[in-house]
């Protein structure tokens, strides 16, 4: 269990994260999301008693990060930018995570298989590419065989294979019963792995729901293409039902296509097209998350 | 704690810079022994304190470059962007400060072990060829003084990273303080007649461990001056470290 209670955090003049509140249960993936700069990084590092929160309390396990005793067999943790010194060996890296946390040095071998890095373990970490260091970190994250994980961007630098494993890797440790948060700004990337999401803009929280919930808001209007589209139009209207004729004759219907479908069968009204048009997960990130001059800068 | 120390001693093995910095103790010692006995005339080899400046010459390098790594094993953390990790093991950062000053006063230790052991393989063989009794005791009293001044400066270099956490700012300012800004006190102290205090300052309270020559203070004094000087900048280290955000 993860806890955020009122956090907010103040670097200068500049807010990164506004009274922010919301929790993160076992047994569910949770996707942490939010545009670029919306202060998902610097919330998570408050949750691991990295950043110091100008207000509000953050708690894992029922504890502030700094009690818990050995954090490091409790909490995986994957970090947006690189931990490993350069001139050290994958292997020699989480060795002394292990030794420090008190985890046997067998483990160090199984995660290293468990990523793939057991051959380039011996290598220096300066020579890794992108895809290896995540994977490295995504291994120093899993040594303790923690009870929650805390996953910055984990799919950053991954093949479409190594996303692929960590979807389904993700969903058998929450399957366990384990809390997981992962943060990303790219909601399609995570809608096939989280059960809820958390949605922060300019640090402040803009919802909390099931990610079923989200998927709903993205069922839209419906296209039709017919001979008789005007009188198609005048039916609608009367059973109640917007419909905008646009210039290349297709009405867009605010409505079902079953029920579009059985008022044009009622009159026996001829159909060349009927097409449910959704929104996509992208479009409804954006629409939460602000408005498009903002994005781009 | 015990756990965290072995991790710590092994996160220093496993780079190259401490190796680097080992070899350069093993040389330089080697290089002052070598030059302590071949330089004066078969005389001066048997003089009193011959061989006790012998073995603390050859420390000296190992103790600056005690200081100098302890500053590298606090200031690496940031200038890496380990510290997030290392800080995820060891949350409580006056743990993770006191754990460094360990690392350092071992760091200095080992280095120092290596100078006087150089010290000690040229000396046993270069003084037999050419005759000149070892004396033991004299040795021995060195090798402690040496240990000891390498383990509270690699404390304090340690200590010192604490406090600046940018690289090449602890490094240079820590030169600037040994080689300008502490002369210029000393020398200031004597003008305006008060330069018994200078005995006290940092450099000259640590290296005055080595340096028995002119001292004024006792040994007793020397060390526990040290020490408080180790506890000012770890104060200072905890405090810094502890307000800091790791980004």
């Amino acid at each position: 269990m993860i806890e955020v209670e009122g956090l907010s955090k103040k670097f200068g003049s500049t807010i990164a994260v506004d009274d922010l509140t919301f929790s993160v249960h076992p047994g569910n993936v949770t996707g942490f999301l939010g545009p670029n700069g919306a202060g998902k990084s610097t919330t998570m590092r408050a949750i691991l008693g990295l950043v110091r929160p100008t207000a509000g309390t953050t708690a894992v396990l029922g504890k502030r990060y700094s009690e818990l005793d050995d954090p490091a067999r409790h909490v995986g943790t994957l970090l947006e930018t690189f931990d490993a010194h350069p001139g050290r060996s994958g292997r020699n890296h989480l060795r002394v995570l292990a030794l420090a946390a008190g985890i046997p040095r067998s483990r160090v071998e199984e995660v290293l298989s468990l990523v793939d890095l057991r051959e380039a373990g011996k290598r220096r970490v300066k020579g890794y590419s992108l895809g290896m260091r995540q994977r490295l970190g995504l291994a120093a994250a899993l040594l303790g065989d923690p009870e929650v994980l805390v996953l910055d961007e984990p799919a950053n630098g991954l093949d479409p294979q190594g996303m692929r494993w960590l979807r389904e890797f993700l969903r058998a440790l929450a399957g366990e019963g384990r809390t997981i948060l992962i943060s990303s700004h790219v909601l399609a990337e995570v809608a096939q792995t989280v059960d809820e999401v958390v949605i922060i803009h300019r640090g402040k929280l803009v919802r909390q729901a099931a990610m079923g919930d989200v998927e709903a808001m993205a069922a839209g209007s419906t296209t039709v293409r017919s001979p008789s589209a005007d009188q198609l139009a005048v039916l609608l209207a009367e059973g109640g039902i917007e419909a905008i004729l646009g210039e290349d004759g297709r009405l867009s219907v605010v409505a079902p296509p079953e029920r579009v479908g059985e008022i044009a069968a009622e009159h026996g009204i001829v159909l060349h097209e009927l097409t449910v048009e959704r929104a996509s997960l992208e479009e409804i990130f954006l629409e939460l998350t602000g408005d498009p001059g903002e994005r781009g800068a | 704690m015990t756990r965290l120390f072995a991790s710590e001693l092994l996160k220093m093995r496993t780079i190259r810079t401490p190796w680097g910095f080992a070899v350069a103790a093993v040389g330089l010692g080697g290089l002052l022994a070598a030059g302590h006995i071949g330089s004066p005339p078969k005389e001066g080899r048997l003089a009193s304190d011959y061989q006790f400046d012998l073995f603390l010459s050859a420390a000296f390098p190992a103790v600056v470059l005690a200081l100098l790594l302890g500053i590298l094993l606090f200031t690496n953390e940031f200038r890496h962007g380990t510290i997030s990790r290392t800080l995820l093991v060891t949350p409580r950062r006056p743990t993770l400060v006191a754990l460094k000053l360990m690392v350092g006063a071992a760091a200095g230790v080992g280095l120092a072990l290596l100078a006087v052991a150089t010290a000690a393989v040229i000396a046993v063989i270069w003084l037999g060829i050419i005759d000149v009794p070892l004396q033991i005791g004299d040795e021995a009293d060195a090798v402690w003084r040496s240990l000891l001044a390498a383990a509270l400066v690699g404390a304090l270099g340690a200590a010192v990273g604490g406090v600046v956490h940018s690289q090449v700012g602890a490094l240079v300012g820590t030169l600037v303080w040994l080689f300008v800004a502490e002369p210029i006190i000393w020398v200031l102290l004597g003008l305006v007649h008060i330069g018994g205090v200078a005995d006290y300052l940092p450099a000259v309270t640590v290296l005055s461990i080595l340096d028995t020559h002119g001292q004024n203070l006792s040994f007793a004094a020397t060390a526990g001056m040290a020490v408080v000087w180790i506890a000012v900048a770890s104060a200072l280290a905890v405090i810094r470290t502890s307000r800091r955000d790791i980004t």
